[in-house]
């Protein structure tokens, strides 16, 4: 113990004390590390955006629709196509070190969760373990008709989104060295910036990307992503953006196309969509029929001349 | 569409995220560019043989419905994700009197 005494007027003494803490004891083998969330439902809690839909019941309606809802389950194609991660690429590798799927760490499904969940990375390895067997109760739930079953851990899988709090906090800043990183308690928007009436999150500052196409380029695919030990590739969209409808001369960005023109807010949808369909392309067709002459034999022939006009930022289809 | 390269290497396609990188070819339709495709096609004909061995044709119709149909296929194949974005109809006519 250490004392240190201090003389304050009036000849009072203060003492103050203190005690070293004992050694840290190491953690049991298997332990999360300090500060990670052990299951889905405490990354799920740690991300509770449930108490913005009050006052932003429009969006976050909008925001159901959409496939950032759901980017684990995604129309059940996403969840498989995790499963098919593991068994196709990470047991059959040889340096994965990945022999069973006890032995998937977060880093293992980082080629899928850098955008399908990115707060994952804000989790123990046990969580990337429980979303691959809920995927497999999933699977299993619906190969035998299990609907209740099928319905709970696709709800599971569902709890696992981008929903306000990444893009309006956890992705909002990009370059943390010139703009700091994003502060708890702090919603992320284009322009305002004081006080925010929500008690989880009473300030409101301004994002200096938010309408910009790198935050969504942030997820929305260069193309292979290097920088993991086993690069993935799944979008490829905003190196499209960047690298073809840019140098030919185009200035829209992401948000003004998917978000504002199209009309559907925080509803950003792709190809699905009927309205990004229609806004995406121009088609013109033109077809006649003529009479081929082949020496003395003739044969009619119908001639179809179809024009595509791509008035998207990116190509089509983007993949 | 755009063709992934199987990890990054020779001439094989790769189809899960987990084993693409890079493109081997992209057919997709550029940005703000207009791509312009045509198709040739024959009438329907039954051609049979006379009897001095020459080939005879008759076409059933002189008029074709043509359906045009853009389909937005993201796997690559026309299966229950691929959506149907654009369809038009034409119906073109020929004389085929003494064809």
């Amino acid at each position: 113990m250490i004392q240190r005494l201090f003389r304050l007027a009036g000849g009072t003494v203060l003492v103050l004390a203190w005690v070293a803490p004992p050694a840290a004891a190491a953690p049991p083998k298997g332990a999360p590390p300090p500060g990670k969330a052990r299951t889905i439902a405490e990354l799920a809690a740690r991300y509770d955006s449930s108490s913005c839909v009050e006052c932003h019941q429009e969006a976050h309606e909008q925001w159901e629709r959409s496939a950032h809802s759901r980017p684990i389950f995604g129309t059940g194609r996403t969840a498989a196509t995790f499963k098919t991660a593991v068994m196709n690429g990470l047991l059959k590798w040889e340096h994965s070190g990945v022999k069973s799927q006890k032995d998937v760490r977060v880093e293992h499904l980082q080629g899928c969760t850098k955008c399908h969940l990115p707060q994952l990375v804000e989790a123990a390895d046990g969580v990337a373990q429980e979303i691959l067997s809920t995927i497999d109760a999933w699977q299993a739930a619906a190969e035998e008709g299990d609907e209740a079953a099928t319905d709970k851990a696709a709800k599971t899988l569902k709890s696992l989104n981008i929903n306000c709090l990444v893009c309006h906090n956890r992705n909002a800043i990009i370059h943390k060295w010139t703009d700091g990183s994003p502060q708890p308690g702090t919603v992320y928007g284009g322009s305002a910036e004081g006080e925010h009436p929500d008690p989880k999150f009473p300030r409101v500052a301004k994002s200096p990307v938010m309408g910009e196409s790198i935050l969504c380029g942030q997820c929305h695919g260069l193309g292979p992503n290097l920088e993991l030990h086993n690069p993935t590739q799944c979008a490829t969209g905003y190196g499209s953006y960047l690298f073809a409808y840019i140098p030919d001369g185009g200035d829209k960005t992401c948000q003004q196309c998917h978000m504002r023109d199209s009309g559907l807010g925080h509803d950003m949808q792709s190809f699905r969509s009927e309205v990004m369909a229609k806004a995406a392309l121009d088609m013109h067709v033109e077809a006649r029929a003529y009479v081929w002459r082949d020496n003395q034999t003739f044969r009619p022939m119908a001639t179809v001349k179809v024009e595509l006009h791509n008035k998207a930022g990116h190509g089509l289809p983007d993949g | 569409m755009p063709v992934p390269q199987q990890l990054g290497r020779g001439d094989r396609m790769g189809r899960g995220p987990y084993e693409k990188s890079g493109l081997l070819v992209d057919t997709s339709l550029p940005p703000r560019r207009t791509v312009t495709q045509n198709w040739e096609i024959r009438f329907p004909v039954e051609e049979t043989e006379n009897e001095d061995g020459e080939t005879v044709r008759k076409y059933s119709t002189d008029q074709l419905e043509l359906d045009i149909q853009l389909w937005y296929q993201p796997y690559g194949t026309p299966d229950d994700d691929a959506v149907l974005w654009r369809q038009e109809k034409r119906t073109v006519k020929v004389d085929t009197s003494g064809l």
